[in-house]
């Protein structure tokens, strides 16, 4: 087709009906991933039995609000590239630099530790576990991210994917709160971070093939 | 370029707002800028240059509504022509783009101030040329070969028949190319 003839078949095309704003459907995106891998949660591993008395609550909410943080500093990075053409500015910053502290924080706790507990609180005597399952907790969150995000037509993918990765990873490890039974602080810095820094290194991966349109 | 982001903004407006002749407007300008930005990054493949243009073009209709309106409509298409690129050279399974391509806030400004001098020089050059036909050759040309209306749209605008308005593009083109020839002689 001569692209004269392109030009006038697109024209001819309606306009099209006003969407959603494309903030508010990656938010029911967001939301619907932490509900689903929240019942994953619930129905796999089962969510921790002290959550509801004053000993268990308060480490669980630490967890979780340590876990938001993350995607409270990878969202406006992740809204501002899923629209073509416009500068991601201070957003960039903000997540990184959430990263960077998130990085500080863990080497500070790890430092204040008694030497001889350091191992011990930094892997609570065992594997761990959340480097597997919040990654996994996040697939969900990111496959429902990506297919609201490939309607935005993003244009910078590994940026985007990594955005997506840490939001999607940050998301998985609030449901993971819910579990999780370690409450070493030293602990739950290093590895939730570690874990969500993973989901951010596979989206930057595999954003180019995810978010293609 | 203050001026061609103006413009086009204006037009991409009204298209979104149902404008279908701006928006026509606004497709067709793109266009010529789109092509030259292309056929420099890609000069050994015209055709693949046109085809992306068709598919920038595509993708500027089919995701319109991704606009945001609160930033510059060059640097939205601007971002939206390099991805294309990008992935074409993806597809093509290239490593590495063998151009390199900008990246920058500003660079969108290359791709609408050089096109836009090409563009307009251009413009003059035929609209000296196309003086000199007769009024009826003029206006077949304008509106089938230069503005894109289809043959019927053109005869209901100049009040000729199809095949006159066929018949007189066809001259008229036919004598610009002689006079083409004759000032390049």
């Amino acid at each position: 087709m001569k692209t004269d003839e392109l030009i006038s078949a697109l024209a001819r095309d309606p306009t099209p009906p006003p969407t959603r704003p494309a903030s508010l459907r990656v938010a029911v995106a967001t939301v619907l991933g932490l509900v689903i891998a929240a019942a994953f949660v619930a129905f796999g591993p089962g969510v921790r039995e002290d959550i509801l008395n004053s000993e268990g609550r308060m480490p669980a909410m630490m967890k979780a609000m340590f876990s938001a943080g993350f995607v409270a500093a990878a969202m406006p990075l992740l809204l501002r590239l899923a629209r073509p053409g416009r500068p991601v500015g201070w957003r960039i910053l903000a997540a990184g630099g959430f990263g960077a502290l998130a990085a500080l924080v863990a080497v500070v706790t790890l430092a204040g530790a008694d030497p001889g507990q350091r191992m011990e609180l930094w892997i609570d005597g065992m594997f761990p576990w959340c480097l597997i399952t919040i990654p996994a907790l996040a697939a969900p969150v990111a496959a429902l991210l990506a297919f609201v995000l490939r309607d935005l037509a993003p244009t910078r993918l590994t940026q985007s994917g990594a955005a997506l990765g840490a939001v999607s990873g940050g998301i998985g490890a609030m449901a993971y709160a819910m579990y999780c039974p370690i409450d070493s602080m030293v602990f739950v810095t290093v590895w939730y971070a570690l874990a969500i820094a993973m989901c951010a290194a596979a989206g930057a991966l595999l954003g180019s093939r995810l978010l293609r349109w | 370029m203050v001026d061609v982001e103006a413009e086009l903004k204006a037009l991409f407006l009204r298209g979104l707002a149902g404008d279908a002749g701006a928006h026509r407007l606004f497709l067709a300008q793109v266009s010529r800028h789109l092509r030259a930005w292309y056929r420099g990054r890609l000069r050994h493949a015209p055709d693949d240059a046109e085809d992306l243009v068709q598919e920038t073009l595509i993708a500027l209709h089919t995701r319109r509504d991704a606009y945001d309106p609160s930033y510059p409509v060059t640097a939205w298409i601007y971002a939206i022509a390099r991805y294309r690129l990008i992935d074409h050279w993806r597809r093509h399974k290239r490593r590495g783009p063998p151009v390199a391509i900008e990246d920058a806030p500003e660079s969108a400004d290359g791709m609408f101030t050089r096109a836009e001098d090409e563009a307009s020089d251009a413009k003059r050059d035929v609209a000296r040329l196309l003086a000199r036909l007769p009024q009826k050759q003029r206006d077949a040309i304008r509106l089938v070969k230069l503005e894109g209306v289809s043959v019927r749209d053109a005869a209901a605008q100049t009040g000729l028949s199809e095949s006159d308005v066929k018949v007189s593009a066809h001259r008229g083109l036919k004598s610009l190319m002689r006079m083409v020839a004759e000032e390049g002689a």
